[in-house]
């Protein structure tokens, strides 16, 4: 495998000029050209590099929510169910995955007009509700399937099977991270990991520094987010020392060598290694924060992890990936096929203030302007009944939400038809999504390439058109 | 879908690739005209279609007539000129020569067919349909609308091959090199090199010291460093007959098993082999991989020639040997490959996850065995090389016939007593069980016959499992399922297709004759295709492979991709030389090493030298040997072995457990994604690629989370240990430290390092007594060194 990178590399001394920060910050592990030529001296492969033109966000913050929620029940009001109840008009009579043949199903929550928008938002999200002036709604969404697993890497990899990287390895490989101490793509979901697990944030084919760490946020332990970040064995000072020892020896046989890439990088990056024991588990400790923080975020899990995902993007994190779960389910919102009103309600109501607190948070620290904020499952739920309370799969057109990171508040774009079904309206498919949020990064996803298995690989595959109607 | 990477490389890698763009599509590009009708429209006839027709089909068509259609009804694709004109079911959609009757017009009047079904067009809707078929159905040239099959740019049928082959060097012959009369000390490659070297004004860096040279050959070749004892052995035979003192040692370790489990795995590496079948959720574990990477280990262990080594790797299952039981086993090569499944069962998702199978089986094989990137021409023919989409589905015919089962390693016989007694108890134990329920239920009686059937089942039940025969192991393998041909697949959708793939060989590999692959699943005849002494390029990748775990760069650089995008050899003369060689002497892959390790080429030294290095810092030329870091499997088998722990069994079932096994790492376990045991995790983090794909080259990455690993994982602090343990027979401190030099990196310490050390356990001995002794944690920076780590 060779590595050519499309982006215009820094050299080190532009990098550190850009950042404005001394040596000690800037690590130079690399991902080693082969040729170790003295002219091709790219940094390493997490530092900042330059995008493709000015960005207008610079983290994004996903809140992925896995198994699918109703968009009929959340965003997209459609006072027209109501009125053709039990009936299927042709419009809603397409197939689903569990060819489901019953009728409309009026949504079981009461919807009211917030902001000064007026956006119609059901009681599910009464929070995000107050937000609304602030959020872009896409109610065009659709996607290729209407299966969990190959849907989820859609949304999270732009391809249907596990093998591609996911999108925050590609705005990592596109665009480094700003902070050399902590990962630069962190994944997080409370208890069950989202169906896929690790390749909805897997680097796949691209070099290993773009991967996802993950973190459970229901047993997080601040010293253990990053494998083997802790030394039990030795207090810090002894450590040091030994680091030390190790740093001697690896400089006197550098002398040695006289010039080696690999072994400058590989000395540098232990130093790296070094400051994560501490850099990591600091970013990682909510309880610096005041209590009235605490407060706005509430209690919940999913809540502590977007209040972490603030953290971490304060301190430079490219991307947060927080994967909703209750129950240990790791598509919770399928729970829609059988109970729409009781599933739904628990877990609207196990995210609901943590996002509006995250969307608030940000915007007073004012880091939405720079923060990319994107809500969504794999795809919807179809306005018909499945059984007497549930809803199947709807995979031709669903609800995605973003705010922030230069995007137009207090809009929506695009619309299903007057029962919710389909995508008719200025349609998005989830690889306009991708090309849409890679361009607010400041990166053309169609030059985001990565070359593999003998040809360039792209997050959006051959697909993909920026939806210029949503940028601010 | 793949990737169309035309636009994309052209823009972003024009200057490196200028030539090799300008150069190669004169085959593409001269037909162009006549096949595709090449006519340009006005601009505001262009605009006219965007405005009014584009959005009418959309919204009225595209539904049943598209590449999007969920199923495409009548045949027609109306998301191109081409698909109106081709026409469907009932015929040209378009006729330009008497528009008025063009069946499009007609059906949207409702005058034959009646379209769209759901309703007629508006007058004024059909009024500017009729415009645009008169005037001549515009459509843009270049359309981003997906639609029929994507026109080829080339007619295949009249394509000149032989001309074709004429334009890239890799699809020439291997050509026989004529080399001068050569001194009989004097290696055929040092010619070649060396003839370069000069050429550049290099000069080629001195042999390496012989503590150096021990150490890379015994790295290079077992994968584990040598002994203190056995270097300086080395050393003082290098004394006296350089030249002797090397051919002795390669002769010795290429007859140890050791060399096998190296080299084993550099293969593995091509295989994309794993322990798990992966798709979604990695599930599906492959138990018996293991026998697949033990068939391998064994092969090269008994040099088995290369063509029968390949050969059974495609159609053992179809072969016969005198001295292998069961050559089907190679077939894991193919069986054990990625394979794709739908959750759900939507028929989309279903046809996908079979291309997407079938495509990794195309990939591991063109790219794998050949050096062409044959999925390039999964969706369209691929853009540089003469790979018309048709061959793809040639090939793919092969596999779409062949079936992944277990086999059985077994006797016929002993599987047939085997199977059926398993039958028999189990047909037995369900009459029993029914019977034993009626007797239980209250409302049923059971029958006299009933009672003694009962009676009979059971005894014979019980004397059935007394004895059971022997059962039998298997293997995931490979076997026939078919003979049929695949049609093209529009744009790689296997839901969508187009014309008939006959099942024969790559065309541009054949110049042109057809190497039909039909009979069974036509998998025989692919692997004789394969090892074909004409065919030049499975030599040549084969040869360049190994080439390239020896000096860490291939002669050609990309060692997957030996087409028009790929790298050109830095030595194409050699590479000929090599590969003509090869096959003479029967595909001998341990005849292959010692030609290369002899060469002055392969013994140099690994130093830093100003100039050359300013005019070929990538060592191109070889003026060096590049230092390179260890793989993965070599450096925690060399933790193993200097600290005495390693243990070097014989195969079988893997390891997953990292901290506690001590077998070679050729044995640890590993899922399709990387992501399930804890050997995943370890491997991954140095560079250990995602066996996913056929892997060309291992990347090369330098990150904190390995230095995490030194610094704190259990696995390091126990080597530490152990390697403590193994010298604290030594007495006193200097002799102690010194012999960790030599155990660990083959020599001395010098006076500072020596200072530095016992400063250091000094030191260490002043604060509290933690759980590590100073010398544990001397021991652990020690083993942490790029000293250790890198092979010079």
């Amino acid at each position: 495998m060779f590595h050519r990178n499309p982006l215009p590399t820094l050299t080190r001394r532009d990098a550190l000029r850009q950042l404005g920060a001394g040596f000690g910050t800037l690590g130079l592990a690399g991902v080693l050209d082969s040729s170790a030529s003295a002219v091709d001296v790219s940094a390493s492969p997490l530092s900042p590099k330059l995008p493709h033109f000015a960005p207008k966000a610079k983290h994004v913050i996903q809140l992925f929510m896995p198994g699918g929620p109703s968009q009929v029940d959340t965003f997209d009001y459609k006072p027209a169910i109501a009125k053709c109840a039990g009936q299927r008009p042709e419009i809603v009579d397409r197939k689903s995955l569990r060819n489901t043949k019953n009728g409309l199903m009026p949504s079981p929550f009461s919807f009211r007009q917030y902001g000064q928008c007026g956006k119609w938002c059901s009681d599910l999200f009464p929070k995000v509700g107050e937000m609304v002036d602030d959020i872009c709604f896409i109610h065009s969404m659709h996607t290729d399937i209407p299966e969990h697993a190959g849907a989820m890497m859609m949304m999270n990899a732009g391809h249907l099977q596990p093998s591609r990287p996911s999108m925050g390895s590609w705005l990592v490989y596109g665009l480094g991270t700003e902070n050399q101490d902590l990962p630069g793509f962190v994944a997080m979901s409370p208890r069950a990991q989202p169906r896929n697990k690790l390749a909805n944030w897997s680097n796949a084919f691209l070099p290993g520094a773009y991967t996802g760490t993950y973190v459970n946020i229901h047993d997080m332990k601040p010293d253990r987010i990053v494998e083997d970040l802790k030394n039990e064995w030795l207090p810090r000072a002894d450590q040091r020392r030994q680091a030390d020892l190790l740093t001697r020896l690896n400089q006197i046989d550098l002398q040695r060598q006289q010039h080696d890439r690999q072994l400058e990088a590989s000395i540098q990056s232990m130093e790296m290694a070094f400051r994560m024991q501490f850099a990591v588990p600091d970013a990682f400790d909510t309880n610096q924060e005041t209590q009235s923080t605490l407060d706005l975020y509430g209690g919940t899990e999913y809540a502590k992890g977007c209040l972490l995902a603030r953290r971490l993007v304060e301190r430079g994190v490219r991307m947060v990936q927080i994967s909703l779960s209750i129950d240990g389910y790791d598509i919770a919102w399928d729970t829609g096929h059988g109970d729409i009103p009781g599933g739904h309600r628990r877990l609207a109501d196990a995210c609901d203030q943590g996002i509006a607190a995250l969307l608030k948070d940000l915007k007073q620290r004012g880091m939405l302007d720079e923060t990319l904020v994107i809500w969504g499952g794999e795809f919807g739920r179809a306005p018909t009944s499945e059984g007497q309370k549930g809803r199947d799969h709807d995979h031709y057109g669903f609800t995605v939400w973003m705010a922030g990171g230069g995007i137009k508040g207090g809009i929506s774009y695009g619309a299903t038809d007057e029962f919710g079904l389909s995508a008719v309206e200025n349609r998005v498919h989830v690889h306009d999504l991708h090309a849409t949020i890679l361009h607010q990064m400041g990166l053309d996803h169609e030059k985001l390439t990565y070359r593999y298995s003998g040809r360039d690989y792209r997050l959006t595959d051959v697909h993909g058109k920026v939806v210029k109607e949503l940028l601010a | 879908m793949l990737l169309c990477c035309t636009n994309l490389l052209i823009r972003r890698t024009l200057g490196s690739i200028l030539g090799a763009v300008f150069l190669l599509p004169v085959f593409l590009v001269c037909r162009t005209a006549s096949s595709q009708e090449g006519k340009q429209f006005p601009a505001e006839q262009i605009e006219y279609f965007e405005e009014h027709i584009r959005p009418l089909l959309i919204k009225h068509c595209y539904e049943c007539h598209s590449t999007d259609a969920p199923e495409l009804k009548g045949g027609l694709y109306v998301d191109s000129r081409e698909g109106l004109l081709k026409g469907g079911d009932s015929g040209s959609a378009v006729d330009l020569e008497d528009p008025e009757h063009s069946l499009l017009l007609e059906s949207v009047r409702w005058e034959s067919l009646e379209m769209p079904p759901d309703g007629k067009l508006k007058p004024d809707q059909v009024e500017v349909l009729r415009r645009w078929v008169e005037l001549g159905a515009p459509w843009p040239r270049v359309t981003t609308s997906d639609g029929t099959m994507l026109p080829s740019k080339v007619d295949w049928q009249k394509f000149d091959w032989r001309a074709a082959q004429k334009e890239h060097w890799a699809w020439q012959p291997v050509r026989r090199a004529e080399l001068p009369e050569l001194a009989p000390s004097r290696n055929a490659i040092d010619y070649f090199v060396d003839h370069k070297l000069a050429e550049a004004g290099l000069s080629a860096m001195p042999p390496a010291e012989p503590r150096i040279l021990v150490r890379r050959v015994y790295l290079d070749l077992i994968g584990i460093p040598p002994t203190p004892t056995q270097i300086a052995a080395f050393e003082k035979q290098s004394a006296k007959d350089s030249n002797r003192a090397i051919q002795d040692l390669i002769e010795e370790l290429l007859s140890s098993p050791l060399y096998g489990q190296r080299w084993a795995r550099h293969w593995l590496d091509v295989a994309r082999y794993s322990d798990g079948q992966g798709g979604f959720l990695d599930n599906t574990a492959l138990p018996q991989a293991w026998r697949f990477r033990d068939w391998v280990v064994q092969a090269l262990n008994d040099n088995m020639p290369i063509n029968r080594f390949l050969q059974f790797q495609i159609a053992g299952d179809l072969e016969q040997d005198l001295e292998l039981e069961y050559p089907g086993i190679a077939t894991g090569f193919f069986a054990l490959g990625p394979t794709y499944r739908s959750d759900g069962g939507d028929p989309d998702s279903v046809a996908q996850a079979k291309g997407e199978t079938l495509d990794d089986r195309i990939d591991t094989l063109t790219r794998g065995l050949l050096g062409i990137t044959g999925s390039c021409a999964r969706c369209h023919d691929h853009k540089f090389d003469p790979v018309p989409q048709q061959d793809y589905y040639s090939l793919a015919g092969v596999f779409n016939n062949t079936a992944i089962h277990d086999m059985p390693l077994a006797d016929p016989n002993v599987v047939q007593t085997f199977e059926s007694h398993k039958r028999e108890v189990g047909e037995l134990d369900k009459r029993r069980k029914d019977l034993e329920k009626k007797l239980n239920n209250k409302e049923s009686e059971l029958t006299t016959d009933e009672y003694a059937e009962l009676d009979v089942a059971r005894t014979r039940l019980e004397s059935l499992r007394a004895d059971p025969p022997p059962g039998y192991e298997i293997a995931h393998a490979l076997r026939e399922g078919g003979s049929g041909d695949m049609k093209v697949a529009i744009r790689g959708n296997l839901r969508k297709t187009g014309d008939l793939a006959p099942r024969r060989f790559l065309r541009i590999l054949t110049s042109g004759e057809n190497w039909p692959l039909t009979e069974g699943s036509g998998r025989k005849a692919l692997a004789e295709a394969i090892i074909d002494p004409a065919n030049p390029l499975t030599v040549r990748v084969f040869v360049n492979r190994i080439w390239m775990h020896h000096f860490g760069e291939g002669l050609v650089r990309t060692p997957s991709n030996f087409g028009v995008l790929g790298e050109k050899p830095t030595h194409p003369k050699l590479l000929d030389y090599l590969a003509d060689q090869f096959v003479v002497q029967g595909w001998s892959l341990k005849e292959l090493h010692r030609t290369i390790m002899t060469s002055n080429a392969y013994q140099r030294s690994s130093l830093h030298h100003d100039g050359n290095f300013r005019v070929d810092g990538g060592n191109r030329l070889l003026w060096r040997m590049s230092p390179r870091r260890m793989d993965v499997e070599a450096w925690r088998d060399s933790l193993l072995s200097v600290t005495g722990e390693l243990e070097v069994s014989p195969g079988g079932p893997p390891f997953a457990d990292i901290v506690s096994a001590k077998r070679r790492t050729l044995y640890a376990k590993v899922s399709r994604n990387g992501d399930v045991y804890q050997t995943d995790s370890f491997l991954r983090r140095f560079d250990f690629p995602l066996m996913r794909a056929t892997v060309a080259q291992r990347p090369k990455s330098i990150v904190p989370q390995q230095y995490l690993f030194l610094l704190n994982s259990r696995f390091m602090i126990d080597r530490a240990k152990a390697l403590v343990c193994r010298i604290e027979e030594v007495k006193g401190e200097i002799a102690r430290i010194e012999r960790m030099y030599s155990l660990l990196y083959g020599r001395l310490p010098s006076g500072a390092e020596k200072k530095l050390g016992l400063e250091f356990l000094t030191h260490s001995a002043e604060g509290e007594n933690g759980p590590l002794t100073p010398w544990q944690r001397y021991a652990q920076v020690m083993l942490s060194s790029n000293e250790f780590m890198f092979v010079r």
